[in-house]
């Protein structure tokens, strides 16, 4: 006996089965009009490979996977494709997606098949093509092609198939393991040999004890198959509570099964790949159970894919006058169901008809009395108070960190809470606000991309532009390049004219300077006498304003502290100038009083000559002064000469 | 007294020490670009839209940084309000009405039959969603438009519709519970419903 271990929390529901459990499965007939989803599993949108009109067999592929995690889908029956249009789907939301409508012929003639007769000669991926090609997705609710799931990146050593069925009411899988139960084992082998023969544990529910006794006198003669007897407690059914159960190890968070090494597949998922392969039949038809009390003839159906829900109830003889509420899945998870002409899909395990106070009513709420009666309940070792709290209050970001992602949506939480608050509602609309604001985010990254792109493209253009115009502007003159050089005697008369000016300017400023540089020196000359009378008037002025005027003498003192300087300035400047000319007037002023002075003496001498006794003693001082007088003459003439002389040297070099 | 000295010199020491391992540290860890500008350019929608009287949302990122209000942004509305009020450490205000309400999100469709090709809202959109080339057709690739408008100004025909984004069986989520408080009135208890 396999040991079992438990999971946290979980609820004891009143179970519900014997209403329907209690007779084999029926085969229900054709109905007239299929209509067959494209989106039956999780991942993307299979495609349409019929048209309107065309005639399809039994078991003819309709549509095609998109993509890795997709799912073909196949014709349930013969007939025409009437239509290929939106309908309404089997989804909470009630709104439409693209299906293709089957008028069925009732001959329900099949297409060619290609059973396999020894299925120990396929190889791993012929068992997985057959899989995906066959369109099998996940039969216990979720959807998800089982081909995907059983190709996993590491070792498995454990396959889990779930049989516990924990949900109220709901007793397909129960009938199905009843009834087909050589089938399942058979299918498991087919996984076994798919994943290298991990050890396989059947877990269910002690309250299907028929469907146990069946599975263990099928899988006796096998020695790694190993059917588990666990309590009933809900949700011993979900993915990650049986395998905790069977094996005692926990999902981490965030993963899948695989990440320890186990892999878990319903048992409608198992019977469906032993038909795949076995008897080559696409998986068309499901089992689902119809009960409630509102229906008169509650039981499990082999219902064909695409079967409206209506054609259902009135199959079952389910009366809709009595009918409260329909719901899609079992009271717990499922969902309820307005417009009937919901057909049925791959994971549409149950329809129930629940008759008035069968199943509580959507009753008002009342506050949160933080009794933490949910804590207790949640099979995910969650927080649902801390998550109701940030659900109602918005703040999504701190329900992702208090590992909303999670929930499995079992709604224990919800049937425990004495307020009757529709917990998992809220968590359902986190979990969709938290969808949405991340793809949302994704857009605006993808945004933000773009914007950048463009303005990055945008200055580019604008770069490009500028050197475009460059490159423009360099031809043009290597152009003009080319034309001189290929006509050397042409002048430029640009050039020409240009040296032409220049010329004349020279030739002006040249002129200009030989002109001034006499013009200059007599002006600033004037310049600096004009100054210095000014001075000398306001300086009278002022020794005569002090004797009488006080007042004036000031305003007067000022003028001539000004003037002073003004002179000093004007006579700095003819310094300046006359020694860049090399002029000396002091020099020329002392030999010119030198001049004068012998000949003062030379004329009082000669006066003197006529009265004079001692001729001979006076003729010689005349001579004498004569002389100096000429030599002082001469070294005037000689200074003159050289100041006139300088400024035109100094010009020129 | 010497041991005045010697507490001196070890504490010269130290600060000697730490100071160059934090000016090394200024060196080599310093961070190019100012972070803030970035952080806050990541919760704003990138519509692109220029709403808030800024062309697009880094620059409006950058007068966020530099002190300008956060309730500019009408895209982005509340949700971005108060992302950006936490990240600030400031207080979550209303909307300024003055740059427009929040709206439903919308994509724009240009009505193709009647675009004459002129390439002004090509030249208008800040994402280049929109493919087409002179006289020819033009048409918006749809998962790119950020609906921000910007495009049905130039249009010349007014052939450009702003149409709300349609829920889809992937895009649905549940919505949540209308908050009532329950009366007394019930008619009947859950328990009852159970051991029916």
């Amino acid at each position: 006996m396999h040991k079992i271990w438990n999971f946290h929390g979980g609820v004891h529901p009143v179970e519900n089965k014997t209403q329907s459990n209690q007779l084999p499965i029926i085969v229900m007939p054709i109905p007239a009009q299929l209509t067959m989803h494209l989106s039956q599993h999780i991942g993307k949108v299979a495609k349409a490979i019929v048209e309107t009109g065309d005639y399809v067999l039994k078991g003819q592929l309709i549509a095609c996977a998109q993509g890795f995690v997709s799912a073909n889908v196949h014709a349930p029956s013969s007939g025409h494709v009437s239509a290929i249009a939106d309908r309404t789907l089997p989804h909470q939301s009630a709104l439409s997606g693209p299906c293709i409508v089957i008028d069925t012929d009732g001959k329900d003639q099949w297409a060619t098949l290609s059973p396999t007769a020894n299925p120990e000669s396929l190889s791993k991926p012929d068992l997985l093509n057959l899989i995906q090609a066959a369109g099998i997705t996940g039969m216990g609710g979720a959807g998800f092609p089982s081909a995907v799931k059983l190709q996993p990146k590491i070792n498995i050593h454990t396959l889990v198939i779930n049989g516990a069925e924990c949900e109220p009411y709901i007793t397909a899988d129960d009938r199905l393991m009843r009834e087909y139960a050589a089938q399942i084992i058979a299918g498991i082998q087919l996984v076994q040999q798919l994943i290298d023969q991990p050890h396989c544990l059947i877990g269910i529910e002690d309250n299907k004890p028929e469907a146990v006794a069946a599975l263990t006198y099928a899988a006796d003669q096998h020695t790694n198959i190993e059917v588990c007897v666990i309590p009933t407690k809900y949700p011993s059914g979900g993915e990650k509570q049986l395998i905790e159960i069977l094996t005692g190890k926990q999902v981490p968070h965030g993963g899948i099964p695989a990440d320890i090494g186990m892999v878990c597949q319903n048992v409608g998922t198992v019977k469906a790949i032993f038909d795949a392969i076995i008897l080559g039949r696409p998986l068309i038809n499901r089992i689902t159970t119809v009960t409630g009390k509102a229906a008169a003839n509650a039981g499990n159906y082999e219902v064909l894919l695409g079967t409206q829900v209506a054609d259902i109830l009135a199959f079952a003889k389910v009366d809709l006058a009595k009918t409260s509420r329909l719901v899609m899945g079992g009271p717990m998870m499922g969902f309820t169901i307005q417009d009937t002409h919901t057909p049925i899909i791959k994971s549409s395990n149950c329809i129930l008809a629940a008759a008035d106070l069968e199943l509580a009513p959507v009753a008002d709420h009342h506050a949160c009395i933080r009794c933490g009666q949910c804590e207790v309940a949640c099979p995910a070792q969650l927080l649902p108070q801390q998550l109701f709290w940030f659900a109602k209050a918005e703040e999504f970001e701190k329900a992702q960190d208090h590992n909303l992602s999670d929930c499995i949506e079992c709604g224990a939480c919800a049937w425990v809470c004495p307020s009757q608050i529709p917990l998992v509602q809220y968590y359902r609309y986190a979990k969709g606000r938290l969808k949405t604001i991340n793809s949302e985010a994704q857009l605006a990254e993808v945004s933000r991309l773009r914007f950048e792109n463009r303005e990055q493209r945008l200055v580019d253009e604008k770069l490009a532009k500028e050197e475009k115009r460059k490159a423009r502007a360099l031809t043009a003159a290597a152009a003009q390049a080319a034309k001189r050089a290929a006509n050397p005697s042409a002048e430029d008369p640009v050039a020409a004219a240009l040296a032409r000016v220049n010329l004349k300017k020279q030739a002006k400023t040249n002129a200009a300077t030989q002109k001034s540089t006499e013009d200059e020196y007599k002006e600033l000359k004037t310049a600096a006498a004009i100054t210095r009378t000014k001075l000398n008037k306001t300086r009278k002025a002022l020794t005569n304003a002090q004797a009488q005027d006080h007042e004036q003498a000031q305003a007067l003192q000022q003028t001539v502290i000004a003037l002073t300087t003004k002179a000093a300035a004007a006579a700095a400047e003819l310094h300046a100038y006359e020694a860049k000319l090399g002029l000396d007037p002091e020099k020329e002023k002392t030999l010119q009083l030198a001049v004068a002075k012998a000949n003062g003496v030379v004329r009082k001498l000669e006066k003197s000559l006529a009265t004079a006794e001692n001729l001979q003693q006076l003729e010689a001082e005349i001579f004498n002064a004569k002389a100096i007088h000429e030599a002082a003459g001469l070294a005037l003439e000689e200074h003159q000469a050289n100041a006139k002389e300088k400024p035109t040297s100094t010009q020129e070099s | 007294m010497q041991t005045l000295y010697l507490a001196i010199v070890i504490l010269a020491l130290l600060a000697i020490v730490c100071g160059a391992i934090l000016g090394f540290a200024a060196i080599r860890f310093k961070v190019d670009g100012d972070p803030i500008v970035d952080q806050i350019d990541s919760l704003l929608p990138q519509t692109q839209c220029g709403q808030c009287g800024h062309p697009g949302c880094k620059p409006y990122a950058q007068a966020i940084a530099n002190g300008e209000a956060i309730n500019r942004c009408p895209p982005g509305g509340e949700t971005t309000i108060k992302a950006l009020a936490d990240l600030l450490d400031l207080e979550a205000i209303p909307l300024d009405a003055e740059h427009g309400s929040e709206a439903i999100r919308t994509i724009a469709y240009i009505r193709e039959d009647e675009c004459i090709g002129c390439t002004k809202c090509i030249q208008a959109c800040p994402v280049d969603a929109i493919l087409g080339a002179a006289k020819q057709m033009h048409t918006v690739i749809v998962d790119e438009c950020t609906g921000c408008d910007l495009c049905l100004e130039p249009c010349p025909v007014d052939c450009i519709d702003m149409l709300p984004v349609e829920v889809t069986s992937a895009s649905w989520h549940w919505q949540q519970p209308e908050q009532l408080i329950a009366t007394s009135n019930l008619p009947h208890s859950r328990g009852e419903s159970d051991h029916a």
